[in-house]
């Protein structure tokens, strides 16, 4: 009720004014919001990006490398290496990773992969940035 | 004061605090972006992260960086044709090799005198023989072990300038040891002179530092040697290198016994006496060096080996699970 007899009470210059204060704060808003997340899996072989997709989208893709066949597998957003001609197996050993920064590497067949993303430190849980091992 | 100027002082202020708050925004000191890239290089994952205000100045540092390490690999990959560790291979017992091939065995060789010859860049056909990463290792017989480490020892590799002496022309040099920590040293010094302030380069767990994260310490987590995917212990750190090495990266097991990678030349045996070695040092290639031979060394004489390293600590692991520090890193380690 106070604002409607306010709003009475301006005139078209101060309704103008107001306006312009909306539109401004809208701007604002568009200029100054944070991005989205995106997280995206990025497959690299030989060093190039070989592959790259969404993590929200399951779907499974296979690399060939100098050993042969990695197949990688987006499921549930994770990411994980399902099978690989690698000797010791220890890429299927590293399990799935779902938090942008994280890798998983079969370095005898050459194949990288990784979650990129916006939110790459926020979402973190680590208690640390690098780990020494 | 009537109510029309009251709404229109109200506005006014809004108009202001808005205005205001958009400028703050442009004018305040630059927000430091991320760079974070990784490759696979020298055998492993290296991770680069540069932190700066300028994006495209940092990838094309990290660019640098990378190619770097590259130049670095294959001057010391074990078998390329062209490489210097390929060629001391071949040659018999004089071999000139690349300044950045001499300044890494020159590192060797100190760590190895100080050491008492248990860090020793001359263990290559004994790495061999064991195959730890091997389809199906094997324990190898003493003699074949006695065959392996026949010319090695203290003085197995003698450098003049930048050239090369092996004692014996079959001593193979493996330089593995050592490499991934100078590689990651250089690299470093690619992107401090390209103007960035703050960089971390993680080859697999060697990990050197350039200032610090930004706005706080580097926060570095020490991988437990027996529990996969659990840390022991954080320690804050910038500016420095830090190098772990373990019984638990590279390893087999046989009736109940681990086999692994770091070699006491003394027996040909793997070490027995840690766990793991973490090593704090001003260089990676140091650390490197360091952090194997501690790990032969064991507690005890790993401690005192630190002890004349100046600006370098230690955090050990024994055999039997127990953890010392060097005096220094004492009160900087956070134990999980």
């Amino acid at each position: 009720m106070a604002l409607t007899s306010l709003w009475r009470r301006t005139r078209p210059f101060d309704r103008v004014v107001v306006l312009l204060l909306f539109i401004l704060c809208a701007v604002l808003f568009v200029v100054l919001r944070p991005g989205p997340p995106g997280r995206r899996v990025v497959v690299e072989a030989a060093g190039r990006v070989v592959f790259t997709a969404p993590l929200d989208q399951d779907r499974s893709f296979i690399v060939t490398g100098p050993l042969g066949e990695t197949r990688l597998a987006i499921r549930h957003g994770s990411v994980c290496i399902e099978a690989s001609p690698c000797p010791h197996r220890v890429c299927l050993g590293m399990g799935a990773i779902t938090r942008s920064g994280e890798i998983l590497a079969c370095v005898p067949n050459g194949v990288l992969v990784r979650i990129t993303g916006t939110a790459s430190t926020g979402d973190r849980t680590e208690p640390y940035d690098l780990l020494s091992r | 004061m009537s109510t029309r100027r009251l709404l229109h002082l109200l506005v006014l202020l809004l108009l202001a605090t808005a205005l205001g708050a958009a400028c703050k925004s442009q004018g305040a000191p630059a927000k430091l972006v991320e760079v974070r890239r990784s490759q696979l290089l020298m055998g492993t994952v290296v991770e680069i992260i540069a932190r700066g205000p300028d994006r495209p100045r940092l990838e094309t540092a990290v660019d640098g960086a990378f190619a770097e390490l590259a130049r670095i690999e294959k001057l010391m990959e074990p078998h390329g044709l062209d490489s210097d560790v390929g060629r001391l291979f071949k040659a018999g017992i004089f071999l000139e090799v690349s300044p950045d091939t001499a300044a890494v065995i020159a590192q060797g060789l100190k760590v190895a005198t100080a050491s008492g010859g248990v860090f020793d860049m001359g263990l290559g056909r004994l790495k061999e023989l064991w195959d730890i990463e091997g389809e199906h290792p094997q324990p190898p017989s003493a003699a074949a072990i006695a065959q392996a480490l026949a010319g090695t020892g203290l003085g197995d590799l003698q450098l003049n300038g930048r050239v090369v002496q092996k004692r014996d022309p079959g001593l193979v040099v493996d330089l593995g040891g050592i490499a991934k920590g100078y590689g990651i040293d250089r690299a470093i010094g690619v992107l401090a002179a390209a103007g960035v302030e703050h960089a971390s380069i993680n080859a697999g767990g060697d990990i050197r530092l350039l200032g610090n994260r930004g706005n706080r310490p580097w926060r570095i987590g020490i991988q437990h040697p027996r529990h996969p995917g659990e840390i022991l212990a954080t320690i804050d750190l910038a500016d420095t290198a830090v190098v772990t090495s373990g019984d638990y990266e590279r390893f087999y097991e046989r009736d109940g016994v681990r086999y692994h990678h770091l070699f006491d030349p003394r027996t040909g045996q793997p070490g027995r006496l840690c766990q793991s070695v973490t090593v704090v040092a001003p260089e990676a290639v140091l650390a490197d060096a360091l952090a194997t031979a501690v790990f032969i060394l064991g507690p005890q004489a790993g401690l005192e080996l630190l002890a004349r390293f100046r600006g370098v600590e230690g955090l050990i692991v024994a055999a039997d699970g127990t953890s010392v520090t060097t005096p220094g890193l004492a009160d900087q380690v956070k134990w999980r």
